[in-house]
């Protein structure tokens, strides 16, 4: 069966992208809205950001959290799912994937690779719904929603739909310039 | 058969008519009529032996504890998990199923397992727990980092046919050799040689039935005993032994002493747990010791044995000397018989039954999640299949969770009907708890009682919902940024509506006060009636209707402005998989309790994947999700902070209905969204709102998770502006009152707010991600 390139990756650059996306994890977190002045509810919350949206990473920001997650259980699991779905057996790398994804819901990486293996397995339309799950936990990440915009298109096609398809590759374009 | 028979006699008749003697025909006739008889039976044989011996319960599991460093769990919540996989403390683990402990560290040799992707070998493992964490996870042998481990899941339950027959099938080669011999020698010492039946057994029965003046020997071959539990009713007579004989010698000719002896292992019967029967020494392991056969010594499988002859005489619970001693008289034939030596069976005399304390097994342990887990296998699946084919059934559902959710929901119930004078067990309570990514439920409890298997108000209780609905009617407002933005202002002044047919509706607030202008993110944080009726109103039921539709709401819904004040009936399911929509991104999750589905022979048959659809635009998703994050920092579910850390985000809503018959609050994290309810069973009041009993239910349980710091993570598309709060205008620091608010890319206020004096001026409006991403 023939698989989509995402499961061709060489391990280390799976893994390499997985660590790229766990790092840069924090900074698609943005810190809470904000209540200002004379609102006991500020003054009790020592977690309320300041009123200038700036990211810092300082202890106990979702930063030090998503670094303190330790990453290898979800390395083992991604790695485990690309042997298997290279071997064919596209149902338990699904399997891995969604264990993964138990452990790190909020990893854009894992719905991706989910969608690339869904895709794989004939379902161009859920491919194309994880996909647009991967996007929306991948804000700012724009090579990430780059490769999710060119899975889509895949899906697209797959579906004969020859303008959505375009339009995906179009929107895949754009951010890859970003 | 009666035909056959005159059939028979007609044709013998024609045949042997005049020429030969009477006893001749007689005996040719009584022939012919074994003949047939034999051949029924051996049908009957043939056909009950080779189809499907048994009708083998479902088993539902909980999820697999997936063990890996940093994984948020208390050295005590492994030890509660390993007590309920019946894992055996010992001093140093050496076998599957033992593990030893000392304090925060623990040595495990964990058991094969095979789930629907394949079977997990078994595994000896070291880990140490700190700061309420997994911190290291290592291979016992070698030292080295383990990235991840998997256990076996805990039993939760099975499906039982009508019968409640329940079996743990074995086949021969799983069973030790040291039972299968220890068996024989005691049951039927001949097994090997004799054709189903044992002259020399009988005739040393009936010598010993003799001098003893009463039965005290049976000289059943164990192929007779297993014809009689396979094929006969109970009763004793002679035309039952004689089948019984006829029927062991077929089957022995039929099948080998290796297909016989299997059968038997897992037919014998060994016990009664109420009204579940136990068969076969794979279940009885489980009954009496808690652990798989293979797990068990010799003492052991010398009591299990020993039982065959009475399993309620030797039961070992019940009559524990009884038991020791035919025990003891097994461990030494055994040794006469040099099957272990006379060391092993000092050895083993002297320990201990060791039989498990509790007598009576909960058939299932959370019977309100079982009942979901049946309801939707049910969709796939016949009932006889669920009962009768052996299935193997992961489930969703997190023990650690469901036990934390029936600890608080009893014991809050309680209390509140404690602090407010209401009569004790009135209250009742229901609750689900999910993940809040997968849809996966974690928990659920259908009522107070978690042991409780009758109605299950998770399910089944359709209650109003009241407030719960009102983010509907707010989302489908921030849909149309250029209309509505979380700082537009709503009209809170008295309301009177007249419908088309002259009925006029006069929604009040609860406080009984108008709030005239105010903002539409306060409107929903203090649950406001009067300005929400506006909005839906100024919106369209239609339109509402239609968001309902989309975040999953399946019911039939009745087209009335007061359906915007939750004028509709829901479950506390179908109330949780409506907020699973909101809580997950905007994504239509299916509610799933359900992972994959095995075979008896282990191979899947079925898996229910996790799928998403996306329902809601990521950005309206996150200006309602922050509208309900300011409920609970500020609006009517703020005591949640009263023991929540300040430093976990929630967003939720209360619910309240008229003359308080129903409290709820859902509200969700970053990893769980959870949905209680609290009412009476009679309708009555319960003179609770939404805060004051569900939320603090809720409250109870979210304290308990490790809810480490998460934030609503954010989305594109969206920007943040300080606005003034009283009239929703941009603001600047020399503005009393302010609140920074996130509005759709290019939906913010242009106009400046009256209090803005110019002199200390903020900055502009930021895009967080271009300035991050740059």
């Amino acid at each position: 069966m023939k698989l989509s390139s995402a499961l061709h990756m060489p391990v280390a650059v799976v893994v390499l992208a997985l660590v790229h996306g766990c790092s840069s994890a924090p900074s698609q977190r943005q810190p809470t809205p904000v209540v200002e002045h004379g609102r006991p509810a500020a003054a009790q919350h020592p977690s309320i950001q300041p009123q200038v949206p700036v990211y810092t990473s300082a202890p106990g920001t979702p930063a030090a959290v998503a670094t303190s997650r330790q990453p290898a259980a979800v390395v083992a699991l991604l790695q485990q799912a690309e042997q298997q779905a290279n071997g064919g057996d596209l149902e338990s790398a699904a399997a891995s994937l969604e264990r993964a994804i138990r452990i790190d819901p909020h990893n854009p990486i894992l719905w991706y690779h989910l969608a690339t293996v869904r895709l794989s397995q004939g379902e161009p339309s859920q491919a194309e719904q994880l996909a647009n799950k991967s996007n929306s936990l991948a804000p700012g990440n724009y090579a990430q929603q780059a490769r999710n915009w060119l899975l889509i298109a895949q899906a697209r096609r797959q579906l004969n739909d020859s303008p959505g398809a375009a339009v995906a590759e179009q929107r895949a374009r754009e951010l890859g310039a970003r | 058969m009666v035909k056959r028979r005159r059939r028979g006699r007609r044709k013998s008749r024609r045949k042997v008519v005049s020429r030969r003697p009477l006893w001749i025909r007689i005996s040719l006739l009584l022939a012919i009529l074994l003949a047939a008889y034999v051949t029924y039976l051996d049908f009957q044989v043939r056909h009950q032996f080779n189809g499907k011996r048994w009708s083998l319960p479902a088993r539902v599991y909980a999820r697999p504890l997936e063990l890996y460093a940093g994984l948020e769990m208390t050295a005590e919540q492994l030890a509660t998990e390993l007590k309920a996989l019946h894992y055996r403390p010992v001093v140093s683990p050496r076998e599957p199923g033992q593990f030893s402990r000392n304090s925060n560290e623990f040595h495990l040799i964990s058991r094969p397992f095979d789930f629907w992707d394949g079977q997990d070998v078994s595994a000896n493992i070291r880990m140490s727990f700190s700061a309420g964490k997994l911190a290291r996870l290592t291979d016992a042998a070698s030292g080295k980092a383990l990235s991840l481990l998997r256990l076996d899941p805990v039993l939760v339950g099975s499906f039982y046919p009508a019968h409640n027959e329940d079996r743990v099938l074995l086949q021969l080669d799983e069973v030790p050799v040291s039972l299968t011999d220890a068996l024989i020698v005691i049951e039927d010492r001949d097994f090997y040689s004799h054709h189903g039946v044992s002259p020399a057994a009988i005739m040393r029965a009936l010598y010993a039935n003799i001098r003893a003046g009463s039965v005290v020997q049976g000289g059943s071959t164990l192929t007779q005993q297993l014809v009689k539990n396979f094929f006969l009713s109970s009763e004793r007579s002679l035309t039952r032994k004689l089948n019984e004989a006829i029927m062991s010698l077929l089957l022995e000719w039929h099948y080998s002493k290796d297909e016989i002896l299997e059968a038997y292992l897992n037919e014998v019967y060994l016990g009664q747990d109420g009204n579940r029967a136990i068969h076969g020494f794979g279940l009885a392991s489980y009954f009496y010791f808690e652990r798989p056969l293979a797990e068990l010594g010799i003492d052991q499988y010398a009591l299990l044995v020993g039982m065959v002859k009475g399993p309620s005489y030797y039961n070992p619970r019940r009559h524990p000397e009884r038991a020791i001693a035919r025990r003891n008289l097994v461990l030494d034939v055994m040794a006469k018989l040099e099957l272990i030596t006379a060391e092993e069976s000092a050895r083993a005399k002297a320990r201990k039954l060791g039989v498990s304390d509790y007598q009576r097994t909960a058939i299932n342990t959370f019977p309100a999640f079982l009942d979901l887990v049946r309801r939707q296998l049910q969709r796939d699946y016949r009932d006889e299949d669920i009962t009768s084919e052996g299935l193997t059934i992961f489930t969703t559902l997190d023990p650690q969770v469901q036990w934390q959710l029936q600890g608080v929901l009893g014991s809050r119930l309680g209390s509140l009907e404690r602090d407010r004078g209401l009569q004790a067990n009135t209250l009742q309570g229901a609750a689900v708890i999910t993940s809040v990514q997968g849809g996966e439920v974690l928990a659920l409890a259908g009522g107070r009682d978690p042991a409780f298997a009758g109605f299950n108000r998770a399910l089944d209780a359709h209650r109003q919902v009241g407030s719960l609905l009102k983010p509907a009617v707010y989302l489908t407002a921030l849909e149309q940024p250029r209309r509505y933005t979380l700082a537009t202002l709503l009209d809170d002044s008295p309301l009177t509506f007249t419908a088309r047919n002259g009925a006029v509706w006069k929604p009040g607030n609860y406080d009984r006060k108008n709030h005239g202008k105010v903002p539409l993110y306060l409107a929903l944080a203090h649950s406001y009636n009067v300005s929400t009726a506006r909005l839906g109103l100024d919106l369209g039921i239609e339109s509402i209707i239609k968001t309902l539709r989309r975040l999953g709401v399946e019911q039939h819904l009745n087209p009335y402005p007061s359906l915007v004040l939750g004028a509709v009936e829901m479950s506390p399911l179908q109330v949780t998989s409506m907020y699973q929509t909101f809580a997950s991104g905007g994504f239509r999750t299916p509610l799933r309790a359900i992972n994959a589905v095995l075979a008896a022979d282990k191979t899947p048959l079925q898996r229910y994947p996790l799928s998403v659809q996306s329902a809601i635009e990521p950005a309206p998703d996150f200006l309602i999700n922050t509208a309900m994050h300011f409920v609970v920092r500020e609006g009517t579910g703020s005591s949640i902070y009263q023991s929540l850390p300040a430093a976990v985000d929630v967003a939720g809503k209360t619910g309240t209905t008229d003359d308080l018959r129903d409290s709820w609050f859902a509200g969700f994290t970053g990893d769980r969204l959870g949905v209680v309810w609290i009412g009476r069973d009679d309708n009555q009041t319960t003179g609770l709102t939404g805060s004051t009993g569900a939320l603090r239910v809720w409250r109870d349980l979210f304290t308990q998770f490790n809810n480490s710091g998460w934030v609503q993570p954010a989305v594109e598309g969206i920007e943040y502006h300080t606005v003034d709060q009283k009239t929703g205008l941009l603001a600047d620091a020399s503005c009393p009152d302010t609140v920074q608010l996130p509005f759709i890319s290019g939906s913010g206020p242009v106009q400046q707010a009256p209090c803005v004096t110019g002199k200390k001026a903020l900055p502009d409006p930021v895009d967080w991600f271009k300035e991050l991403f740059q």
